[in-house]
């Protein structure tokens, strides 16, 4: 287990420096690492409790824990040879489960099947309908992620909004890379499926 | 290649995670098929908005996180020394001033207490406090944070309190002021390590054949700490020579520690020295209730 943290594209020698700093104690560093990851842990935590009081407190407890590690428990060729940041989403997705423990979650459900058609426009034009449709389309879609099974939402927050590589999702979720592949095309197009259903139910609304 | 296949590469080769052979297949594919072309533009625009879609802590989540991990640090100049302070928000947790520098300091914090320091504005109550106890005066419990102490080290910290300003104990006495007689040198030990000197003023104690004893900044300043306080220093070295550990009043027939404020005021013609508390008994003499010599007898 403890070599899936180690190695490959995802340790930049940037999140490196910065697990070191914070290993060595040096001053400022574990501010840095906070200010560094915090929306983004935030923002993954949030999406998978959906409820940010709860995320609030998983972000703190991640963090907490990432420093003791850091600091009493890693010796530094351990801290050298960490994947920071898919090691700090690791720690943020288990403190999440741990919070839903009870609650059904299908985080680690088997792929479902999907059809060979295209995913579909997943953007509104945005572009040429103004500022008030935008946002009304934004929401459309933030309504869409909402409504997801939690692997989908997951795998979009991560890939999409943490813009995390395969390989960094993969040691986040272990789960390995080329199912992640079809994870996250499947996960579009539930995405997809979600925004035509939000739109219709607008459109009854309106009776348009 | 089919549709499906490439479909589930698309978003790898949008941020160039795909070995070239897959590549180029794919390439070749989207040239002759519109519809997956069409979901390559889906997912760059969806690629781009999505982070703006991200949710955002609230603004006190880091200073939050900082806090729960990190304790403040802060310096001033105080009568000719350079006071270096440690405070979390339930209170100071360490003072130092032989520190050479910051990561000096910082240092010497993380080896006593495993955490961490960070530069922060010392709070006004810390500062006063501080300078407070360096005059010699009592502060309240409640500027104090006791965490990362064991109970023991409570225990002799906070009985060390007790010890007025201008007098000394000896360690034994200590020790049995926690109920423990025979942990002298444990006694000792929680004086060398004593986080904040002056506020917890372990200068007050000292060994019970007489003399000032140690001190984390030397017996000299001990001394002079001592001294500031109005402690009978020279009084107390010359009855150590003697060999005397106790003075009792032939009016009253009640001894004393020779710094007790009580004993201070024995005339000198009533003034019995004794070297110790089963002598002073043994002549009908009974322990002082303010400084309660007898518990330093061993």
């Amino acid at each position: 287990m403890r070599s899936t943290w180690t190695g490959g594209t995802a340790l930049t020698a940037d999140s490196e420096q910065l697990a070191l700093a914070v290993h060595e104690s040096r001053d400022g560093a574990f501010e840095r690492l906070v200010a560094r990851f915090e929306t983004s842990l935030f923002n993954y935590a949030n999406r998978l409790l959906q409820s940010p009081l709860d995320a609030q407190e998983v972000v703190q407890d991640a963090f907490v824990r990432a420093h003791h590690a850091l600091t009493s428990q890693y010796d530094g060729r351990r801290v050298r040879e960490l994947a920071l940041k898919p090691w700090l989403f690791r720690i943020a997705r288990n403190l999440s489960l741990n919070r839903r423990r009870g609650h059904n979650h299908d985080l680690e459900r088997p792929l479902s099947e999907f059809d060979d058609g295209r995913i579909g426009p997943l953007v509104p034009a945005i572009s040429v309908t103004g500022i008030v449709e935008a946002r009304e389309e934004r929401d459309a879609l933030e309504r869409a992620i909402e409504s997801l099974p939690d692997d989908a939402r997951e795998l979009i927050v991560l890939r999409f909004m943490e813009e995390m590589s395969y390989q960094e999702i993969a040691k986040c979720t272990g789960q390995t890379e080329s199912a992640l592949r079809g994870r996250v095309f499947r996960s579009l197009k539930l995405l997809r499926a979600a925004l035509s259903e939000g739109e219709a139910q607008s459109c009854n609304a309106e009776t348009c | 290649m089919q549709c499906r296949n490439v479909l589930t590469h698309i978003d790898a080769m949008r941020t160039d995670e795909i070995d070239s052979q897959d590549r180029d297949r794919i390439r070749q594919h989207l040239d002759d098929c519109p519809s997956c072309e069409e979901s390559v533009t889906d997912l760059e625009g969806f690629a781009a908005l999505a982070r703006s879609l991200r949710h955002s802590p609230s603004e006190s989540l880091a200073e939050r996180v900082c806090s729960s991990v990190l304790d403040s640090y802060d310096s001033f100049d105080l009568d000719g020394d350079r006071v270096w302070v440690a405070f979390s928000s339930a209170g100071l947790r360490m003072v130092d001033i032989a520190a050479a520098d910051e990561s000096d300091f910082r240092e010497r914090y993380r080896k006593r207490f495993g955490r961490e320091l960070r530069r922060a504005p010392i709070p006004e109550n810390c500062r006063k406090s501080v300078e407070a106890a360096m005059l010699g005066l009592p502060i309240g419990l409640d500027a104090i944070d006791f965490s990362g102490l064991t109970e023991f080290e409570r225990d002799v910290l906070t009985t060390i309190r007790k010890i007025p300003r201008g007098e000394v104990r000896p360690y034994a006495w200590v020790a049995r002021a926690v109920r423990r007689p025979r942990a002298i040198r444990a006694v000792g030990n929680v004086m060398a390590n004593n986080p904040m000197p002056f506020v917890l003023p372990c200068h007050r104690v000292v060994p019970s054949s007489g003399g000032v004893g140690n001190y984390a900044f030397g017996p000299d300043r001990k001394r002079r700490v001592l001294r500031s306080e109005g402690a009978p220093i020279e009084l107390l070295d010359s009855l150590a020579r003697e060999g005397v550990r106790f003075v009792g009043s032939a009016t009253t027939r009640i001894y004393c520690f020779p710094s007790c404020r009580d004993a201070r005021r024995i005339r000198e013609e009533n003034r019995v020295p004794f070297r110790s508390a089963e002598d002073a008994a043994r002549k009908g003499f009974r322990a002082c209730l303010r400084c309660m010599p007898e518990t330093a007898s061993a």
